[in-house]
Order: structure tokens, then C-alpha cells, then sequence
């Protein structure tokens, strides 16, 4: 029988992050200019199975993208024990800084949605210099939080369950429902409290206030992207992010929160004019 | 407004295993009429409909009848095609012992969404 095979290739290495040393797992595809993209909150990699997929787009970027610890296929670090996981702002630049030294990526494009959407704009305030291009999904600089996250980690409530319900709404009606479900899916295979933990870099450590103002777009070029449907970060704040920087931000109809997953052709209409100008 | 919440249970078979231990009862308040729902073993069993003088149940959602209407649309507008988007916007208020909606929450979601015109792909 013959198979379908997709042009990516899973490995995984060990990587020392503020000293500690991480089993990472990461997937690839193309050649060309290095494209690092992060994943979401309390999900995995495989939100870009379409980007990883997408000749376009492989003709000329090498599109690599790692499950951040304690996320997917990368374990917790050594010696682990279950305990209260709270990403910070710090140690989420130190992985994916890690990440790509340990790679040896000269200048990558960055893409993060979501949290990968707010630490793009840490890595323009503090590493311009280190970056081709950042590209922001779902940004927006601060979220003051909207619903009770102590649900998303109780011995009481199964946790695949909720955080898939939370995931599953901040999706378009219009996105497939095929794609909608696995993107639901990987939220449903998270860890005890690992979503509830991203999300204190989201809505608390993350969150910037006046140090937007120091990003200086000619020092690294910034795009931001927002789905229509997201009311996490919503097309009115990443405008206002946007403006602040003193960019266009670009509103895409038709996705929610995870565009690259929920709703992969209507996103890459978007991504591909994005990705011209970067090449 | 939620009466047709039991009329709808033959089409819903894959919902109700979504909560087949979920006994619960609860309030859907539109602030001009109030719905008490009743569900056994993920099925809705009764949808009676308000004014009520002693009414006993265990959570209650409230949002204005517009925006529930408004979440009824066969494709919603942003910011009222989930009852989540709804609090974010203030419009919808969570009260009582929310056990049982948070441990079923896409259950609830898909419940609700499920009023929405057949047409709609959001229902499962």
C-alpha cells in the first residue's frame, strides 16, 4: 500500500536551559531562511502541520518548530516532579534563545501565536538585532484575565476536558471542523496545569505596559496577524499594539485564535504575502 | 426561547455521552424570562419555563435576550459565538456552583449551540 508521506522530520536533542539541561523535540521541513515557529499555551507543535506541509512556503524557508518543555513530545526537565508549572517571561525567552543557538540559526524569522504572540514582542524590545523578522499572531501586549483559570487545573475536573472546551471556543464557526477538532485535540493531550502555568505568562509575567514604546521597527521588522474571531487578544488590541509601533496590522476574517491550526488555508492567504516581503 | 432543548435530544445522542454521569439542573436567565433546565445522564429531561417563586437550582447563566439571539445566529458574530466570548464581554454572568458546567464545558457550549439553525456546521 502506498502511503502518503509528508516532507517533515521529527528528532530531538538536549538542550541546557538556564543550566538545566531539556529533552526537546522539534520538527522541520524546507530550506532556506530559517523560520522558528512557537506554539500556543498549554498545545504543541503540531499547530503548523500545515505551514510544515506547504510548498510554498518550503521552497524557500526551512520552517522548524519546537514543543516547548513540558509540552508534547519534549519531556520535563530531569529529575521533574509534578508540581505548580508557571511559564515566565525569562525563562520563555531562555528556551527558545536555547533553542536557536543550540541550532546555530543565523538571523531566523520568529512566528509565535498567542503567548508565542506576546514573546515576539519581548524578543523586538530586547533582541532586535538577532532576528530577520518577527511575526506576531494573535498579539496583543497584556490581558487582563477574563474567566477564573483555577478550572483549568483541579483534581475535581478533568483537564483535557475543559481545556479543550476553552480552546474549542475561541475558534471561527467558519473554520473546518476537522481541523478545529485536532486543533482542540492537542489541548485535550496537555499536561496537569501545564495550560493554566503558560497562562500566568500570558496574563501576568507577559503582560507589557510601556516598554511597547521601546520596539523600533526598523531595527527588525514586525507583522502582526489577528484572526476576527479571537476575543483572547482581539483584532482591536493587536490595532492598538500596532499602532503604537507605528505598523499596519492585518485583520484576518474567518479564523479565531489559532489560525495556522484551526483554519490552515485561510491562514496561509495571508501568511504568503507576509512571507514575500520577509524573503 | 429554550424550550426546544428536549425536543432536540434524538439528534444529540453524541452530546449526551459527552456527559453520560452529568445529573445536574440549572438556570438560563434571558432577564425577561428565566428556563430551568434539567439534565439526566447528559440528557435534557425537562426545559420548564419561568416566572418562578422558589426556584431551585445549581448554576445559573444570565446574559440579555438580544444577546442570546445574537449567539443563536446560524454563523455569529465575533464575541457572540461562545458563551466564554460572552463573559469576556460582560454580557453573560456565571453564578452558583459551577462544578458542573466547567468539568462539561464543550458539552454546555455545544448544548447551547445546538439551538442554533441545523444548517450550521458548529453542531455535533
Amino acid at each position: 500500500m502506498k502511503i502518503e508521506k509528508e516532507p517533515i522530520s521529527g528528532q530531538y536533542g538536549k538542550f541546557k536551559i538556564d543550566g538545566i539541561d531539556y529533552r526537546i523535540y522539534w520538527e522541520e521541513a524546507g530550506q532556506g531562511i530559517p523560520l522558528v515557529c512557537l506554539h500556543t499555551a498549554g498545545s504543541d507543535g503540531r499547530q503548523y502541520r500545515a505551514l510544515l506541509n506547504d510548498k510554498k512556503i518550503l521552497e524557500r524557508f526551512r520552517v522548524i518548530v519546537f514543543d516547548m518543555p513540558w509540552h508534547g513530545k519534549s519531556s520535563p526537565p530531569e529529575n521533574a516532579k509534578i508540581q505548580n508549572y508557571k511559564l515566565s517571561t525569562d525563562f520563555y525567552i531562555s528556551q527558545i534563545m536555547s533553542f536557536i543557538n543550540g541550532l546555530e540559526l543565523i538571523k531566523p524569522v520568529v512566528m509565535g501565536c498567542s503567548i508565542g504572540g506576546r514573546i515576539i514582542l519581548h524578543l523586538a524590545i530586547h533582541f532586535p538585532d538577532k532576528f530577520r523578522a518577527l511575526i506576531g499572531l494573535q498579539s496583543a501586549g497584556h490581558l487582563d484575565p477574563y474567566y477564573d483559570i483555577s478550572w483549568l487545573h483541579r483534581q475535581d475536573v478533568h483537564g483535557g476536558e475543559v481545556c479543550g472546551g476553552i480552546a474549542y471556543g475561541l475558534m471561527a464557526p467558519t473554520s473546518p471542523e476537522s481541523d478545529k477538532f485536532e486543533t482542540m485535540w492537542h489541548y485535550m493531550q496537555g499536561g496537569p496545569g501545564i495550560f493554566k502555568g503558560d497562562l500566568f505568562f500570558y496574563k501576568f509575567d507577559g503582560n507589557i505596559g510601556n516598554e511597547i514604546k521601546k520596539i523600533d521597527n526598523s531595527k527588525c521588522p514586525i507583522y502582526l496577524l489577528t484572526g476576527e474571531y479571537d476575543y483572547s487578544a482581539t483584532p482591536e488590541e493587536t490595532k492598538s499594539l500596532a499602532d503604537t509601533i507605528g505598523i499596519e496590522m492585518i485583520k484576518m476574517k474567518n479564523v479565531g485564535h489559532f489560525p495556522m491550526s484551526e483554519n490552515p488555508k485561510e491562514f496561509l492567504e495571508y501568511l504568503h504575502p507576509v512571507l514575500n516581503k520577509i524573503s | 426561547m429554550f424550550k426546544s432543548l428536549t425536543e432536540k435530544n434524538e439528534r444529540r445522542n453524541q452530546l449526551s455521552i459527552m456527559a453520560q454521569y452529568l445529573n445536574t439542573n440549572f438556570m438560563i436567565n434571558t432577564v425577561e424570562n428565566e428556563y430551568l433546565i434539567n439534565i439526566e445522564k447528559g440528557v435534557v429531561t425537562s426545559v420548564q419555563e419561568g416566572p418562578f417563586v422558589m426556584p431551585s437550582y445549581v448554576f445559573k447563566l444570565t446574559a440579555p435576550k438580544d444577546e442570546w439571539l445574537k449567539f443563536f445566529q446560524p454563523i455569529p458574530q465575533p464575541g457572540s459565538h461562545d458563551i466564554i466570548a460572552m463573559l469576556r464581554r460582560k454580557v453573560l454572568k456565571f453564578e452558583g456552583d459551577l462544578h458542573p458546567l466547567m468539568s462539561h464545558l464543550l458539552y454546555f457550549k455545544l448544548l447551547l449551540a445546538s439551538l442554533r439553525p441545523v444548517e450550521n456546521k458548529n453542531e455535533n
